[in-house]
């Protein structure tokens, strides 16, 4: 039922292991959507933003944050995304090791959609993906594209 | 102050009452000397009474012999009335001069005096009494008289003896009283000197000793200041050092879960990846026997498993210390409230947190009344009562009957606080060590990861306070947890 979602995952995951642990667990849970993996956040914005084929241009997408990246925050992307601009109604689901009470307030307060810490017990890892992978084949994604 | 400044406060002290001393003499001394003085001024006036009394005496004698004189040349009862007079005058004359006279030379001029008078007054008598009955011509020849002519001269001539004596007398007290005079003033002069010289004395220790004030008080006040700055420099030094080691804390939980979570994630690939690999081999087991050599079953089955089992709860292990490291460095970022805290009933709430552990292991909890009562931050304090206490009840010695006592008492602006346990205490070499992190002491025995010292100590440490140990293995333990009376609060953190 999920095929026909024409919706692309934006994975912005530093951690090799993570991102595949991720996409592992997505797909367990059915869902077989394009998913496109950035280790780091300048080739993530990049593509976002200037590539034919990105969400800026063309179909709807959902990105998957993590916080900690090499070159730059995951708030920072999630500032960029949030403000004013093409893609500020793009759902972004924040999905980092950090609990912090603080830092959660802080996505959410950036317009941060979903806030998932990753858990260290793999049993909760992959039962909060599959979960996650059951919520992305029922949402309901605005038109990717830019309302100006 | 030293020895030798004590010495010389002493010398001072002791000159000071040296100079009030002679100062009060000097004033006994001045008292005397002008008494004295008043006396030398008494005899001169004497003696002028004694030579006044004299000329008087002289006066009135001469006055009655001219009286004579008058009568007998003119009998008129003027002239008589005014020799009586005079006579009675002189008479009366010698009389006090006798009363005044003491000097026995003097006294016997008096005598004479007395003698040659009464002759004198006798013949004068004579004539007057003669001329009176009209018998001018004797009364004419005593008068004549070489006799009462002589006497006249030697009257005159004994007064003027003893008025020079008298004037003698008169000149020599003179030269005393002067003498006195001048001691007086050298007594006077004197006091006044050294009245001078203690004012000045005095006036120089009180200004030296107001020197020394002001200046140990500045001292004071500069080392007060220096102090108080230190302080705050070694404060906000410990603050910024306690800052750094719990952002580093909260960097290294985070950075190092991130691995972990792969190591659990791929272990828990590998273990489901072993059992279909395990499921392959136990679901047909003798189906090709020869294709699946006995080491390699033996890895598949048995090496792989156990090897997967050790990396899981090795990383499990390492996931409850990030979460330990995570906790304590979340409750050092955690804003301090302090309120005042009645302590008899916090400790109270937190014995019957442990009621259903004392009750398992028949232990009791008993605490002193009336704790000190202090200000500071609850959840914190409670927090740290907490840890103490089921740290206490945790390592009570199963072999005889828990009993954990708290007392506290306030030392100053301290609140002292003790927990005394009877439980299986602690070796002298592990006191320090026990509050360090991840460590602990004695058989491993009880569940835990050594944190909860840690923690409590860190906590004292953020309170303002600190912690210490005493025990004697096998006999139990003593924690005593020493907190400010007044917590102030800290810095608000950004």
């Amino acid at each position: 039922m999920n095929e026909h979602l024409p919706v692309n995952i934006v994975m912005v995951e530093d951690d090799e292991g993570h991102a595949r642990l991720i996409e592992k667990n997505i797909r367990r849970a059915g869902i077989s959507n394009d998913l496109r993996h950035f280790t780091d956040g300048a080739s993530a914005l990049e593509y976002l933003y200037n590539d034919p084929e990105g969400p800026a241009h063309a179909g709807p997408a959902l990105i998957l944050l993590d916080l900690n990246l090499p070159d730059m925050s995951g708030f920072d992307i999630l500032a960029r995304i949030k403000s004013d601009g093409p893609l500020k109604r793009m759902p972004v689901v924040v999905l980092t090791t950090t609990d912090d009470k603080v830092e959660i307030e802080r996505c959410y307060d950036l317009g941060c959609n979903v806030y998932i810490t990753k858990p260290v017990n793999y049993e909760s890892f992959s039962d909060a993906i599959r979960s996650l992978g059951l919520f992305l084949s029922v949402i309901q994604m605005p038109d990717g594209h830019g309302d100006r | 102050m030293n020895l030798t400044d004590r010495t010389f406060n002493r010398l001072v002290l002791t000159a000071l009452a040296v100079g009030f001393a002679a100062l009060t003499a000097a004033g006994a001394m001045a008292v005397w000397t002008v008494s004295r003085n008043q006396d030398h001024a008494q005899l001169i006036e004497h003696a002028y009474q004694v030579n006044a009394t004299i000329g008087r005496y002289q006066i009135q004698l001469e006055r009655a012999e001219t009286a004579r004189r008058g009568y007998l040349l003119d009998q008129s009862d003027l002239f008589e009335s005014e020799y009586e007079a005079s006579t009675g005058a002189a008479k009366e004359a010698l009389d006090g001069l006798q009363s005044l006279i003491r000097d026995p030379r003097q006294n016997q001029r008096h005598a004479r005096l007395r003698a040659l008078t009464r002759l004198e007054l006798a013949a004068m008598g004579q004539s007057m009494r003669l001329a009176r009955l009209g018998d001018l011509g004797r009364a004419q020849a005593i008068f004549d008289e070489e006799q009462s002519v002589r006497a006249l001269f030697a009257i005159r001539a004994l007064s003027e003896q003893m008025t020079s004596a008298q004037d003698v007398l008169l000149a020599q007290r003179n030269v005393n009283e002067k003498a006195s005079l001048l001691l007086l003033y050298l007594v006077l002069g004197g006091a006044g000197l050294l009245l001078l010289l203690v004012g000045l004395g005095s006036a120089w220790a009180i200004r030296r000793y107001f020197a020394d004030l002001a200046s140990s008080r500045d001292a004071l006040r500069d080392l007060n200041a220096s102090l108080e700055g230190a302080v705050t420099e070694r404060t906000a030094d410990l603050q910024r050092a306690n800052d750094e080691i719990q952002r580093f804390a909260y960097i290294i939980s985070h950075d190092l879960r991130a691995p972990l979570v792969n190591i659990m994630g791929f272990t828990a690939e590998l273990e489901s990846a072993t059992r279909l690999i395990n499921a392959h081999f136990t679901s047909a087991p003798d189906h090709s026997p020869g294709e699946v050599p006995g080491p390699v079953r033996l890895a598949a089955c048995e090496d792989l498993p156990e090897a997967t089992g050790f990396i899981r709860s090795s990383a499990q292990k390492m996931d409850r210390l990030i979460n330990a490291i995570l906790r304590l460095s979340r409750e050092g970022r955690r804003s301090l409230n302090p309120e005042p805290l009645p302590m008899n009933p916090l400790v109270k709430t937190v014995t019957d947190s442990l009621e259903h552990r004392l009750g398992e292991r028949g232990a009791t909890i008993e605490v002193e009344q009336a704790l000190p009562e202090i200000v500071n931050d609850r959840v914190a304090v409670e927090q740290l009562f907490s840890n103490l206490l089921e740290n206490a009840v945790k390592y009570l010695d199963p072999a005889r009957a828990g009993k954990i006592v708290v007392r506290g008492e306030q030392r100053g602006n301290r609140a002292i606080f003790e927990i005394i346990d009877n439980g299986r205490g602690i070796d002298p070499r592990d006191h320090q060590r026990i509050f360090d992190l991840f460590r602990r002491s004695g058989a491993q025995d009880q569940a835990g990861e050594g944190i909860g010292l840690a923690h409590a100590r860190a906590l004292a440490y953020r309170l303002g306070g600190t912690i210490t140990c005493d025990s004697t293995l096998g006999e139990g333990a003593t924690f005593s947890l020493n907190l400010p009376a007044v917590y102030a609060g800290e810095r608000i953190e950004s």
